[in-house]
């Protein structure tokens, strides 16, 4: 146990007497730990961005002239069977009027002595889905009723939204994956260098007896102790971030996204460095005792 | 004890040790002397096995050099102590860390290392030293700091590749007191030295090395 202890005291000792080089392995480790969070952080609030725009996707569907209110009714029922349909509201004759007049400030019932407006409806889209929303679909189905006379909607925008959803969360895993070696990078060049500006130490060591693992041990503790100040420093720097991404968001913007940290990306960041640092260190100092 | 067997090692940039042949027994205490490049480290390397030889074996309290395996030769080399010419002290931590360093590999609990390490420097007269640094010791005193080092763990066998090296004259009579003064507690003395002066006239054994051949005792 004294033993142990011992190593766990060493490893944590060589940070404080390697200052500089723990130094440029904790900033370079933050770093990589830091784009790591924003991905990670950005992956989880994607969907969430994704629900804002998808809940500004509109298919505007009119009606034939003739169909009176009470008809439009049954077709709105028609309408929300569709699969990817969310809501489906009805806009009576009517409520056209008046939403023609608050548009343009004239009443065309003045103007033309009739209401030329068709009963129409507004149709959201399901939002909630993971998978990628084929508007196309959709409209077909809807054009099929009928009575239908036009059905107008977003489709470039909703195009674009949806690739570049599907682009994003494809790419994230390899971008992440390309970032966590890099990281796994440092760690191991920082112990190795670190082993070797210490090779006085080792064949001090080794002369009196110590075993592989003894030398190995503080070196592996080193590595896991530069990892978690990283982590620890990423945390709050991450946090910051996201609460200054919703101040531009909520100031500066148009959109009311309010984005999330989510205590598990902390989690996950840092099982994430103890196994890098524990792969980084041991395959370093092994490398260099061969 | 120390056996040497027919034992020849050749470096492959020069000569090492040719057909040795040794018997140093328990508790004696014995110079090995020789000019430079004469195979004296080599020699003392094969005795801590850190090179096996080409022919022949060694044998240190025991354990041979026949079946040593790199998982075996840190265990044989707890029961031997060193001292190099240059110290090989480490800059990073002070006089007591360094001494305590074999205590903490031979897993010796917490509570009983102060006391060991402040026997041993007073033992080698560093009572006082235990907070420097190497860097701010004379050679005299690192070379002490070394010796301190070394028999902390209570070795059974001391090799001293020439530790007077980097000496005054002054400091190297003190240390070779220091190290008869060890001897005395029955400890296996192996000391490389070139500077014959120091070492004679002390009715101790000497073997000379010349071209890695052993030229008697």
């Amino acid at each position: 146990m004294d033993k142990f202890l011992y190593l766990i005291s060493e490893g944590m000792k060589n940070v404080w007497r390697h200052k500089m080089t723990a130094f440029t392995a904790i900033l370079s480790l933050f770093i990589a730990l830091f784009i790591v969070g924003i991905l990670a952080t950005a992956g989880e609030n994607t969907h969430k961005v994704l629900q804002y725009f998808r809940s500004k996707y509109k298919i505007e569907v009119f009606f034939k002239q003739d169909v009176s209110n009470e008809e439009a009714v049954g077709l709105i029922h028609r309408i929300k069977k569709i699969k990817g349909v969310r809501t489906a509201t009805i806009i009576e004759k009517e409520d056209a009027v008046r939403i023609f007049q608050d548009q343009f400030g004239e009443d065309i019932m003045e103007i033309l002595g009739y209401n030329p407006l068709p009963t129409s409806a507004v149709v959201n889209l399901s939002r909630v889905s993971r998978d990628l929303i084929r508007v196309e679909p959709i409209i077909k189905e809807i054009q099929k009723i009928e009575r239908v006379e036009e059905v107008r909607y977003q489709g470039n925008l909703i195009k674009k939204i949806e690739r570049n959803y599907r682009r994003i969360n494809d790419r994230f895993p390899y971008v992440a994956g390309v970032i966590i070696f890099i990281a796994v990078l440092i760690i191991y060049n920082t112990v190795k260098l670190s082993v070797y500006s210490r090779r006085e130490l080792i064949r001090s060591l080794q002369m009196i007896g110590a075993t592989r693992m003894f030398i190995k041990m503080p070196f592996i503790i080193e590595g896991l102790f530069i990892g978690l100040i990283s982590c620890v420093l990423v945390f709050p720097a991450l946090l910051g971030s996201i609460e200054g991404v919703n101040y531009i968001f909520s100031n500066f913007t148009p959109w009311r996204i309010s984005l999330s940290f989510n205590p598990f990306v902390w989690v996950w960041l840092f099982s994430l460095v103890v196994v890098i640092t524990l792969i980084g260190s041991y395959r370093a100092a092994s490398s260099y005792l061969k | 004890m120390i056996e040497f067997h027919n034992v020849t090692y050749a470096h492959q940039k020069g000569p090492g040790v040719n057909n040795v042949n040794l018997t140093i027994k328990d508790g004696e205490f014995t110079f090995l002397i020789g000019p430079t490049g004469s195979g004296k480290t080599t020699l003392m390397r094969l005795i801590y096995f850190d090179l096996l030889p080409d022919a022949g074996y060694v044998k240190v309290n025991g354990i041979s050099s026949k079946k040593m395996t790199k998982r075996k030769i840190p265990k044989a080399r707890r029961s031997i102590g060193m001292v190099f010419q240059d110290y090989k002290l480490l800059s990073d931590r002070n006089l007591f860390d360094n001494i305590a360093l074999p205590l903490h590999v031979l897993g010796y609990p917490g509570r009983e290392i102060p006391d060991r390490v402040d026997e041993a420097l007073e033992l080698v007269g560093l009572e006082d030293r235990d907070h420097h640094y190497p860097d701010e010791l004379s050679g005299g005193e690192q070379q002490r700091a070394c010796l301190a080092r070394a028999i902390i763990k209570e070795p059974d066998v001391l090799l001293a590749d020439e530790p007077t090296g980097n000496l005054d004259p002054v400091a190297s009579f003190e240390l070779v007191r220091l190290l008869e003064t060890i001897h005395e507690t029955g400890t296996t003395i192996l000391m490389a030295s070139h500077n014959y002066n120091l070492i004679k006239g002390r009715g101790l054994p000497i073997l000379e090395l010349k071209d890695g051949v052993l030229r008697g005792r």
